[in-house]
């Protein structure tokens, strides 16, 4: 691998002071290393679950599995959502003035969230897995405290408030400079290519959207829990519904907004233009429309849902990935393609990113045939999935996007030895840990046991498979740490 | 079986799609301009065959949906209640937690072969998942158990033997161990 040295988002020098980019750039470091040190926390927490499951602490209660599901999965999606948004902020300061003081706030507030779940997750043993289905969180069973359910909604309504607001000021500073129809892009769509719109904006603007309308959703959720609490009869489909639209969407503009990165980043190594166009336009403005709907597909098994609703909901599922593959997988590779690429550790990961993106969506369209969810729902597959877009997707996406932004404010290079072996070791250990989730799932193992009973005793043996996959890839994450965060380090002395 | 056959599907596509990348990649090795048009030209091919095979995908999947056909008659009504942490089964309507204790206890519910049951699945508490393992561990069937809804679950046993129910929703501490059992002769 080459080591070579990337050129920063030029900043218009109307749109930030010298001491302005120093702070942002500082920000935008310190919300890295954060990542960097909750990453290997939370890996750690899952690699506990594969050994609990591999029968590996046969005296610790079942209940400990479950809270650390807990912890781990809403630890991750948090990790990754607050990771792709201050990567968004950072690259779209290029075009726009995102508040430093609105990530500043998020800052405190995110840790301050996170604080609160381990609390109520490792101190209070909450275990109703991330999306807290309702009414799970109210039946207890005497596991957890009602102090742990009110500490656990404190957190996520803490959470949800500086989430909205980070949002809700990326849109009113790519408002500032582009209208909502610009930002959209559907000028594009009527044949004209001015004003011209980076591909960062129109697919940020396309996620925050979406991410307001989860958000909604989210405060709804958490109301109408109150209102149980109070007392009030509230419809568990309904309940469902707004759950899962508020997850599928955080999941998705997770990924979406680490594609917009992508496609800001990667032509600077490739040394090759990747601009909004109309296919461009016309792409991300359809997966604003269909991943409203997509998240019918997660209540297929809810056989009480209309039989239409099921039915748009795998149609939009199915054409959810013609833009994404046609439009942005496919444009991600036609720009490598006999390009004079620069192969950093950041690029390479960039690229795998979206191949990870890819393979994982590729797994997702199969599951959302309403047939084959039928066998595959809530099965070891479902995991399998989503781990593929996250792990092999968007996390490498801002493992790349870390190690870009260390490498140029330190000015340390890296080693190419050491670069490759990370490589190595992150694919090898991803994939080999994923494999043992498909094959599990087509083997029928049911995802979310703490213990696998003998009607599905094969899962043991895929976890202790798996086990061995997770240390390599931890092997490869703290080997990533060492090298760029050595490199974040000594950047923060550069601003 | 059908977990098989999507498992292969994925792994051949995911397989060519790796492929692909791992060329473009090469092909960096040799850098070189390239032709926009033919670039234009190919994306559209593919916007093309994936849009026909997403079609076929639709075409030949929708039909199959495990939702229950009204001119479908089930030859036998079976009711489910999930409650943390056990299924009740009964062949007779399950309305109150002593009926629920009881069938916990009772003995398996008897199934004829070759006979298409409905299952009207229930809870009363949180949402389990009512997830029907075959004699030989094949997930072969499942509904969701939600509280103040009924779902009618259709199944055709063609296989006789002990079928053993597993919680496939997340429900509470004792979630893996929770269980349900029928009997197909």
């Amino acid at each position: 691998m080459q080591a070579n040295s990337i050129a920063l988002p030029m900043t218009e020098p109307r749109l930030w002071t010298e001491a302005e980019m120093a702070k942002l750039r500082r920000w935008t470091l310190i919300w890295g290393v954060t990542v960097l040190i909750l990453l290997p926390i939370l890996a750690s927490l899952g690699y506990f679950m594969r050994m609990f499951q591999s029968s590996f602490f046969p005296t610790v209660r079942a209940e400990w599995f479950y809270a650390v599901l807990t912890l781990h999965s809403l630890g991750m999606v948090g990790t990754w959502y607050v990771g792709s948004m201050a990567g968004v902020s950072y690259l779209l300061s290029k075009y726009t003035r995102p508040s430093l003081a609105v990530s500043k706030i998020n800052y405190w507030g995110t840790l301050l969230g996170v604080v609160l779940l381990v609390a109520c997750t490792l101190g209070g043993l909450f275990g109703t897995g991330w999306y807290f289905l309702y009414p799970l969180p109210l039946y207890s069973q005497g596991v957890w405290a009602p102090w742990a359910t009110l500490t656990f909604f404190i957190a996520l309504a803490i959470l949800g408030v500086c989430w909205t607001i980070w949002t809700l000021d990326l849109l009113r500073a790519i408002a500032k400079r582009y209208s909502l129809s610009a930002a959209l892009g559907l000028h594009y769509l009527v044949g004209k290519s001015e004003p011209e719109v980076p591909p960062i904006v129109l697919i940020s603007t396309v996620s925050l959207v979406v991410g307001v309308a989860g958000f909604v959703a989210a405060v709804i959720v958490i109301a109408l829990f109150g209102a149980r609490a109070l007392g009030v009869n509230v419809d568990p489909l309904l309940m469902k519904n707004l759950t899962f639209f508020f997850g599928h969407i955080l999941v998705n503009i997770t990924m979406y907004l680490g594609v917009g990165m992508v496609y800001e980043l990667l032509p600077t190594y490739a040394g090759r233009p990747w601009k909004t166009n109309r296919v461009v336009a016309i792409a991300w403005d359809c997966a604003l429309f269909l991943i409203l709907f997509a998240y019918f597909h997660h209540l297929y098994m809810d056989f009480a849902q209309p039989k239409w609703v099921q039915i748009f909901g795998q149609i939009c599922s199915y054409f959810l990935s013609v833009p994404a593959g046609v439009v942005s997988i496919f444009g991600c590779l036609a720009l490598v393609y006999a390009s004079k690429m620069k192969w950093t550790l950041a690029s390479t990961l960039l690229f795998l990113g979206i191949m990870g993106w890819g393979v994982g969506g590729i797994a997702a369209v199969i599951d959302s045939t309403v047939e084959v969810n039928f066998h595959f729902h809530n099965t070891l597959w479902v995991p399998a999935h989503f781990h593929t877009y996250y792990l092999m997707g968007v996390v490498l996406i801002i493992l790349g996007f870390i190690d870009h932004v260390g490498k140029e404010l330190s000015g340390l290079q890296e080693r190419p030895a050491f670069s490759k072996l990370t490589v190595a070791l992150l694919v090898l250990g991803g994939y080999g840990f994923l494999s043992m989730f498909y094959w599990a799932g087509a083997h029928s193992v049911p995802r979310r046991y703490a213990i696998y009973p003998h009607e599905v005793a094969q899962g043991t043996l895929y976890a202790r498979i798996a086990f061995g996959f997770i240390t390599v890839l931890l092997c490869g994450i703290l080997l990533f740490l060492w090298e760029t965060g050595k490199r974040c380090i000594k950047a923060f002395s550069a601003c | 079986m059908i977990q098989m056959h999507a498992f292969y599907v994925f792994l051949a596509v995911a397989g060519f799609l790796v492929l692909i990348f791992i060329y473009v990649a090469l092909s960096t090795r040799r850098a070189r301009e390239i032709n926009y048009h033919a670039a234009y030209s190919l994306r559209k091919k593919f916007f093309f065959v994936l849009l026909v095979v997403l079609l076929f995908g639709l075409g030949m999947t929708l039909g199959k949906t495990p939702y229950p056909k009204a001119n479908d008659l089930p030859d036998k009504v079976v009711f489910v209640v999930g409650k943390q942490f056990a299924f009740g089964i009964s062949d007779a309507p399950i309305t109150n937690d002593q009926e629920y204790e009881a069938t916990t206890y009772a003995a398996p519910v008897q199934l004829p072969l070759g006979s298409l049951v409905e299952f009207r699945v229930t809870s009363f508490d949180v949402n389990h998942g009512f997830g029907v393992y075959s004699p030989d561990g094949r997930l072969i069937a499942q509904t969701q158990a939600m509280p103040g809804y009924v779902n009618r679950l259709r199944v055709r046993f063609t296989e006789p033997g002990k079928y053993n129910v597993l919680c496939l929703e997340l429900c509470g501490m004792g979630h893996h161990r929770m269980r349900g059992v029928f009997e197909v002769k």
